[in-house]
């Protein structure tokens, strides 16, 4: 069978056979039958905008819970940023604190932006955010973090060229590294 | 500086991976701090030389643009700092368990129990080879093969005519296999088979804290092992020098080995730059009991060899080393926190 034919296999199908179980599972392993709903809807309309071939259910089926499990994962970290940046916020006084709409905002950034660097090594990452988020110089970042500014300049060249190589140029929630790789036989 | 957004496609351009590279470089340099007046020349130019470069530049500049709202705010460092505790603790979480959702462990990170009581006298009655709390055993197993067993593990043989098999139940094993052309050596978790080619490779099963089985763990560091995860198609060889998890829904990804990965067998810990918290969790399954690391210290990076099978002698060596202090938090539990 080719690619082609495989391929050709159209999302109401895929839908009727994997979204069921796709969804039970997210639900045990969430524990909440909103989200679960949610990332099932998710793992589908990913694979409406970017089709892949699989060769046989079986096949979908691995992809899927993989996929599932990236999903479970990408909800977890915004959750937990969310209840980082609130507990922050309440920390704050009222008078410095951003406005309502900045608060979202920031949220929203610092979700993308962790989905973003998710694969990449802590360090490089903190360097990156401190450097571009805080727009601070190299000099102002290595002293933050206890390295040369030589090496701060790596870890931004690193960290930028780890987001260009994000396939496709991600364009919201989620992240890209969460497409799992099949095993070959 | 162009001011395109974010979505917007490029028409039918996929800058090389080299012009990636570069532009990368340029907009580490140009933000530094630290660029000469004549880099701004020398990146124009660049700019002009090809229209990868631009297209490579648009996308540098499209990632700029996700950190716009954290640039917008008066004081973007509680937010910073805010991202760092929970990758902190989201990437513990996603990296330790992968599944299980830590629901109400408060301020302390709760390391699985693997030693429990109830898993002990559950593989004391049972198990054909097991090792105690603390313990690291090196064994033969029936056919030749040698093996080491890592601190509360278990592990059964089966062997017949055509296979020699070994089920590991829980802990860590390391085989080295004896040559048998005849009769392929397998290890089966929960999770999936390892067939041995021709070998010297480590197993781990990782067990929530009740011990049921969550993931295995294969570092290959002779020969090669065929994996067949239960819970995918296909299978796949796992080269020396190669490690994956496999198991709880996740398909298996090869990585390189932790060169120290092996010093169990003869009983050290060996950290280069492990987080003070992964330190912990590989003391922890030495030594029972609870032992919990406070936030504020747990992605300190630890550095040098320490004694696993005396993991309270562990523990006085980085009190010694690191700006910790243990602290005793009940008869078998100890905290590690900031030393005052």
């Amino acid at each position: 069978m080719s690619v082609e034919a495989v391929s050709s296999v159209p999302i109401q199908a895929l839908y009727r056979d994997h979204h069921g179980w796709l969804q039970d599972w997210l639900r045990r392993r969430l524990g909440d039958a909103g989200d679960a709903a949610d990332l099932a809807q998710d793992a589908f309309l990913r694979l409406l905008v970017t089709p892949r071939p699989f060769e046989g259910r079986g096949a979908a089926r691995a992809y899927l819970r993989a996929m599932g499990q990236g999903l479970c994962i990408d909800l977890w970290r915004r959750r937990e940023i969310e209840r980082a940046w609130l507990e922050t916020l309440a920390a704050q006084p009222e008078a410095v604190a951003p406005s309502a709409e900045q608060q979202a905002s920031v949220l929203q950034a610092l979700q993308e932006i962790d989905a973003m660097l998710a694969r990449l090594p802590t360090r490089a990452a903190t360097a990156f955010v401190m450097a571009v988020g805080c727009q601070m110089s190299d000099r102002e970042v290595a002293e933050a973090i206890g390295v040369s500014s030589r090496m701060v300049r790596k870890y931004v060249a690193q960290a930028m060229l780890h987001c260009l190589r994000l396939e496709p140029p991600p364009a919201g929630a989620g992240h890209p590294a969460a497409a799992p790789r099949l095993p070959a036989r | 500086m162009s001011g395109l957004g974010p979505t917007l496609p490029a028409p039918g351009l996929d800058p090389s991976d080299a012009a990636l590279e570069q532009a990368a470089e340029w907009f580490a340099l140009l933000r530094s701090g630290e660029a000469a007046p004549a880099d701004q020349g020398r990146w124009q130019r660049w700019l002009a030389a090809a229209a990868e470069h631009r297209e490579a530049w648009r996308r540098v500049e499209a990632i700029g643009l996700r950190f716009g709202p954290l640039q917008g705010v008066a004081d973007p460092t509680p937010a910073v700092e805010a991202w760092r505790h929970a990758r902190r603790r989201g990437g513990r979480r996603s990296v330790l368990l992968g599944l299980v959702s830590l629901a109400g462990v408060g301020g302390l990170i709760a390391l699985a129990l693997q030693d429990s009581a109830w898993l002990q006298a559950r593989l004391a009655r049972s198990a054909d080879h097991r090792s105690a709390l603390g313990q690291v055993r090196e064994l033969r197993l029936a056919d030749g093969s040698q093996a080491w067993l890592a601190t509360s593990s278990a592990l059964d043989e089966d062997h017949d005519a055509h296979w020699r098999r070994v089920r590991l139940r829980a802990g860590e094993v390391l085989v080295r296999s004896a040559a048998d052309p005849l009769r392929p050596l397998v290890v089966d978790t929960p999770h999936g088979r390892l067939r041995a080619l021709g070998t010297r490779f480590t197993v781990r099963l990782e067990a929530s804290a009740d011990g049921t089985p969550l993931r295995s763990f294969v570092a290959v560091y002779e020969g090669a092992v065929e994996l067949r995860p239960r819970d995918a198609d296909g299978g796949l060889v796992v080269p020396a020098g190669r490690q994956a998890y496999f198991g709880g829904g996740r398909l298996p990804v090869l990585e390189p080995t932790d060169p120290a990965g092996e010093a169990w067998t003869r009983g050290l810990l060996i950290a280069q730059r492990l987080p003070l918290a992964e330190v912990a969790r590989q003391l922890q399954r030495y030594r029972g009991g609870g032992l919990a690391v406070a936030p504020e210290v747990a992605g300190l990076p630890v550095f040098g060899s320490y004694p696993l099978t005396e993991p309270d002698r562990a523990l006085a060596m980085l009190a010694s080393v690191m700006p910790i202090r243990v602290r005793r938090a009940g008869p078998e539990r100890v905290r590690i926190e900031a030393r005052p």
